[in-house]
């Protein structure tokens, strides 16, 4: 616990310098951006790009037109784009998982189907199939 | 004049109309999709969190309307909404097929290791068969072979006989070779034949020489939560018992049954048993067991292991059985 009183100090003041330009004129409203942004990294953990890529394109471009209008101070069309952003990644999300499901099913379909198959033409192996 | 102000108020009326006209039309399209949803016999039941969400996304297209931007936003909103709704509903039904598929394959593996077991023991009872009837034709052999003896003691007074006796004894040397011989095979028969025995009945057989119960753990149920299917995380080091007890032999098939006592109802103590069963199928197979090798039962009420007249009995009762290999 013997760290150099700049090291502590230097990182706090930068801190407090961007407090203040973020606080300092006026407080921007909420606008939801950061959700809509956690929501959209959810979409592409959760394999978005692959099961939802046009919910996923369509979520990004609203996010980036939400951070446009937050630059320009249009809170209010801000955060219509925040909104709907992350609606798109919440359908992204859905979709994956719908996705994902079907998949499974379909292999387990076909698993289940192989399987019966070669218990019925190959009693003898049939559970060295397994 | 009069029929100028008519005409203006008209156009008024027609021009102010469209756009609710527009409302309307976005809001009934969101409303039906929405109904039909909720009356679709599967998907209708599922997802009601979502639905629940979509109808508040649709049900603010009606009332915030508003100037042509604020109800695109809304409309654009309320239009994912009913999709999420949607795509919920049919991940959810497609879950529950892909458990259904899932108990399946286990009973499909089932019947294989059962069928498999069935011709194990087919096998052996075959080689049981062929084993008696040799020994039979030993039997028979040196039986043949007295006869051939006393008959030369018979004949040794016969000096004409002393050819014959001497034919007999090596006619008696040879079946004393031949029974040898087949002693020989029919050890060998016996030993394959207690062999395969052993197979088709593997965790029987295989057990028997250690306790009948070392093939079988018990999870009692304060390992659960009371009535819900869940393990409590007291419970871990149990289950890394079992999951060693079942890695002692990663070949043979695992068989859990949840149990319960008499004091529920007879189907929702199925339901808990069975639940039961999969909650440590599921904590085995996170610890690595090969899932394929497992199958659940939920026996209910019925294989009690105590009376149930005793609150002792009932807490014995209510357990779930981890056998090694098949019934």
């Amino acid at each position: 616990m013997t760290l150099l009183p700049a090291k502590i100090h230097r990182p706090v003041a930068v801190f407090c310098l961007l407090l203040l330009a973020a606080c300092g004129p006026t407080k921007p409203p909420p606008m939801g951006i950061e959700d809509a942004t956690r929501q959209l990294q959810a979409a592409r953990d959760a394999g978005g790009s692959t099961y939802a890529p046009l919910e996923v394109r369509n979520a990004e471009e609203r996010l980036s037109l939400a951070k446009a209008a937050a630059g320009k101070r249009d809170y209010e069309d801000a955060l219509h784009f925040a909104q709907e952003s992350q609606v798109n990644s919440e359908l992204a999300l859905a979709k994956s998982r719908l996705g994902k499901t079907r998949e499974k099913v379909e292999a387990r379909t076909r698993e289940n189907a192989q399987l019966r198959q070669d218990l019925s033409t190959n009693p003898d192996t049939g559970a060295s199939s397994q | 004049m009069k029929l100028k102000i008519w005409i203006a108020a008209l156009l008024l009326t027609i021009s102010a109309a469209a756009p609710a006209a527009k409302t309307d039309l976005d809001y009934a399209r969101l409303r039906a999709s929405l109904s039909d949803l909720a009356a679709d016999p599967v998907l209708g039941k599922l997802a009601p969190a979502e639905r629940s969400l979509a109808e508040q996304a649709v049900q603010a297209v009606a009332e915030k309307g508003g100037s042509g931007d604020e109800h695109a936003h809304l409309v654009y909103l309320a239009e994912r909404r009913v999709d999420i709704a949607y795509a919920t509903a049919q991940a959810i039904d497609q879950e529950r097929r892909l458990d259904k598929l899932d108990r399946e394959h286990d009973q499909i593996l089932l019947a294989a290791s059962r069928h498999d077991a069935e011709q194990a023991r087919l096998e052996a009872e075959k080689q049981r068969i062929q084993s008696l009837a040799q020994a039979e034709e030993a039997e028979r052999l040196r039986a043949e072979a007295d006869a051939a003896r006393a008959q030369g003691e018979m004949s040794a007074q016969d000096a004409a006989n002393a050819r014959k006796q001497a034919e007999q004894t090596k006619r008696l040397a040879d079946a004393q070779a031949k029974e040898a011989a087949l002693s020989r095979k029919e050890a060998q028969l016996l030993a394959e034949a207690a062999a395969a025995d052993a197979r088709s009945r593997s965790p029987a057989a295989a057990a028997a020489p250690t306790a009948a119960a070392s093939r079988q753990m018990v999870l009692n149920d304060s390992a659960f939560a009371a009535g819900a299917a869940t393990l409590r995380p007291e419970a871990r080091s149990n289950v890394a018992a079992i999951v060693a007890f079942v890695n002692r032999d990663k070949s043979k098939p695992i068989r859990i049954e949840g149990h319960t006592d008499n004091s529920g109802k007879a189907n929702a103590d199925l339901v808990l048993s069975q639940r039961r069963a999969e909650a440590v199928r599921d904590a085995l197979v996170a610890a690595g067991v090969d899932a394929r090798r497992i199958t659940t039962f939920g026996m209910g009420q019925a294989q009690p292991v105590a009376s149930n007249t005793t609150e002792d009995g009932r807490a014995r009762n209510r357990r779930v059985d981890v056998i090694l290999g098949d019934r």
